[in-house]
Order: structure tokens, then sequence, then C-alpha cells
């Protein structure tokens, strides 16, 4: 690109002159489009909003039959009051050898089954996820805002500046990103304050971009350039 | 960003907690910006479709993800201009000799369109005759609404790299349309 910018137009009546064009345009998307959008949205706000009742349901179930179980409780120990008493008086000793435990006691040998997953979208999740390499993993946390991942992750063998196709480390997307709290957690652990990434771009100067003053505080006190 | 009920991320978060109607109006407001953005890119209305439908249900998919510390716009602006530059990508091998010329040749161009006095074309034309990155920081701003700030994020440019294609693009296309603008 030209280093010398051009001369200075003002840019409100091409601009006008744009919009009144595009007003006149009668291009739009294809209605194929617009069916196929709204109708896979439907189809998420649909499973969103059960997904929204059956957790209510179950909240709203282990709130009804919390007093029936204190009272059940309540009655069982007021049962063994009056009836221990009984078991408690001398008597002969018993000829017969005492009852096996009703439950017996597991063998050590034989460890425990893993408990399956609760419920069927649990297991399906734990049959298809696929689990991200570190690094993807790290920016997908990093990007998300997801600290208690970020932090999880940091505190194994990883490499902090991986980068993506784009040349971006976990820091950069953070930040590009606004995650503030992943950008200090990040940069607590060492990330590299000054990788750009392919486009030359660096950290501060993405925050700048972003109009972040925090983040750009926060790099500046990591010495930033 | 306005805190209203009707506010774009209002809506927004009214369809992540499962409100359908939410996401229509917001389709519906914002469905022409997006799609001028995607087709004065890639100038094809068949490839502009495709990637309008995989914005918008990019933007279904990660409703639950947006937080509302940056406009819906230039999240939902953002999707798109990274949807476009793949596309881009993908596409770039598969570029036509033929198109190639069309965009290059000068004879082609607003002036001939300006013949027809069709100024739809024209203007179409004369998008399509910019660099690449003037035109998007363009399309950004008058179709998204965009400060230089936030386009230069976008694009992951500087805010005078920025700045510069904006005056360059609207020099261009102004030079371009001087018969019709």
């Amino acid at each position: 690109m030209n280093d010398v910018p051009p001369s200075r137009d003002p840019p409100e009546d091409f601009d006008e002159y744009y919009r009144r064009v595009s007003r006149l345009d009668p291009s739009r998307p294809s209605e194929s489009v617009r069916r196929t959008v709204l109708n896979h949205a439907a189809q998420l706000a649909a499973e969103r909003t059960a997904r929204r009742s059956a957790a209510g349901r179950t909240a709203a179930g282990r709130r009804r039959w919390r007093p029936a179980i204190f009272g059940a409780l309540a009655a069982a120990a007021l049962a063994g009051l009056l009836v221990t008493p009984h078991f408690l008086a001398p008597r002969a000793p018993a000829s017969r050898p005492a009852a096996s435990p009703a439950v017996p006691a597991s063998s050590p040998e034989t460890p425990a089954p893993a408990p399956p997953p609760r419920n069927a979208a649990a297991r399906s999740l734990v049959q298809t996820a696929r689990p991200l390499d570190p690094g993807t993993a790290l920016r997908r946390a990093a990007e998300t805002g997801d600290v208690g991942a970020l932090q999880a992750l940091l505190q194994g063998q990883i490499d902090l500046d991986a980068r993506d196709a784009s040349g971006r480390t976990a820091l950069m997307l953070a930040i590009v990103h606004g995650q503030a709290r992943a950008v200090d957690a990040l940069l607590a652990h060492g990330a590299d304050p000054n990788a750009a990434d392919s486009r030359g771009t660096t950290p501060l100067r993405a925050a700048m971009a972003a109009r972040r003053p925090d983040i750009v505080a926060a790099l500046q006190r990591a010495e930033a350039r | 960003m306005t805190d209203s009920a009707d506010s774009d991320e209002a809506l927004i978060g009214r369809y992540a907690r499962g409100d359908a109607a939410a996401f229509e109006r917001l389709y519906r407001r914002h469905e022409m910006r997006i799609w001028r953005y995607l087709e004065r890119h890639v100038g094809n209305r068949a490839t502009a479709d495709e990637l309008m439908q995989e914005v918008w249900i990019a933007v279904a998919r990660d409703a639950e993800r947006y937080a509302p510390t940056a406009r819906f716009t230039t999240w939902l602006f953002t999707i798109a201009h990274n949807r476009m530059i793949d596309a881009m990508r993908a596409k770039r091998e598969h570029l036509s000799l033929e198109k190639e010329q069309l965009i290059s040749d000068p004879a082609s161009g607003p002036l001939a369109a300006a013949v027809a006095r069709d100024q739809r074309a024209a203007l179409s034309q004369a998008i399509e005759q910019l660099p690449s990155e003037q035109r998007d920081a363009f399309l950004l701003q008058i179709e998204g609404d965009l400060s230089v700030e936030q386009i230069a994020a976008i694009t992951r440019s500087s805010f005078e790299t920025t700045k510069s294609r904006l005056r360059y693009a609207r020099t261009k296309l102004r030079e371009l349309l001087r018969e019709y603008a």
C-alpha cells in the first residue's frame, strides 16, 4: 500500500449515495436460506428450553421430595426410640449363630465399577467427545474466558505460546475476545506478552485496537512492547 | 449498547434462553446488512447464500457464548468477516481467469455500466475493483456501522492502516462512480 494517504474527501456524500443505491437493490438472500436458518435456530431454541425445563423439573423434584424424606427419617427415629429399649433389656444369650450382614463387604481385589454417566446426553458426550490437543484446549479456554479450565491446563506441562493457523497464541485470543481474567492468568503463568500473530499484530496493539485499557495495563505490567 | 428489551444484546440473550422469536427479530433486523456485506465481497449470489447460512447458524449455535462486553453487531460482523475470509481463501485457487480479467479490465468497469444506466451494477463493480482489504474495511463500516477501532480489531490491523484503507476505498469508489455519485 502507498504510504502517502490520498487527499481527504468528505465521506458522507458517497456513503449517502451507497445507501440510496442499496435501498433500491432488489438483491436478497434466497428464501431457502432464511427458512433453513430460522428452522435451525428454532430447533436449537426448543432443545435449550427442553434442557432448562428438565433441569428445573429435577430441582423441583428434589424440593418436593425433601419434606417427605425428612418426615420418613423423623418417623424412623421416633420408632427407634420406642422400640430400642425392648432390645436393650437383659435377656438370655441366643443359641443360634449371628446372622450374616445384610450387605456383604466388597472384596478388596474387586474394583468398584465406574459409575455410569447420569443420563443419556452425558453418555453420548462420553462416547462421542474427542479430546482436544492441549494447545487447542488452552486457546479455546482462553478465548471463551473459561478460567477454571485454563488454570487446570496451566498446571500441566503445556506450551503456553502454542499458535493456531493464524499464528495467534492463547494470550492473543484472550485479548481479542476481551477475556481480561484469562489474560491475567496466562501472563501470571509466563505467557509471552510480545508474541505477535502471523500478520505482525502484537498483543499490546490488539488490546489497544480492542480499546481495553485494563488489558493494555496488564500487558504493560508484563513488559509488553 | 442499549439496555432496552428490544436491543440486539437483549434479543440474543433471550434467544440463548430458548426464545426463537427473538432470534427471528435479530435475523430480520440484520439480514440485509450481512447479506450485502457478503454478496458485495464475494460478488456471487450462490456463495453469498452459502456464507449467509453459515454465519447465522454460527450465531444460533454460539448464542449462549455471546458475552455482552461488545456490541452484538461487532460480534456478528466478526463472524461474517471470518467466514468470508475462510471462503475467499478456499476459493482463491478456483477463481476463473475470466473473472480476474473482468476485475482488472477498466473497459468493463463502472463506465460500461454507466452506459447501461445501471447504478446498482456500477456500484457492485466498483466495490469489486477495490483491493480486498479496502473492500472489507469499507463494507464493515458502511454495513456494520462499525468504528475504525472495531474494524481494526476484527481485521487484525492497526488503527492507522484501517483508517488509510477506508480513505483509499472511498476515494477510489468516488473516482469510479463519479458520473453517479
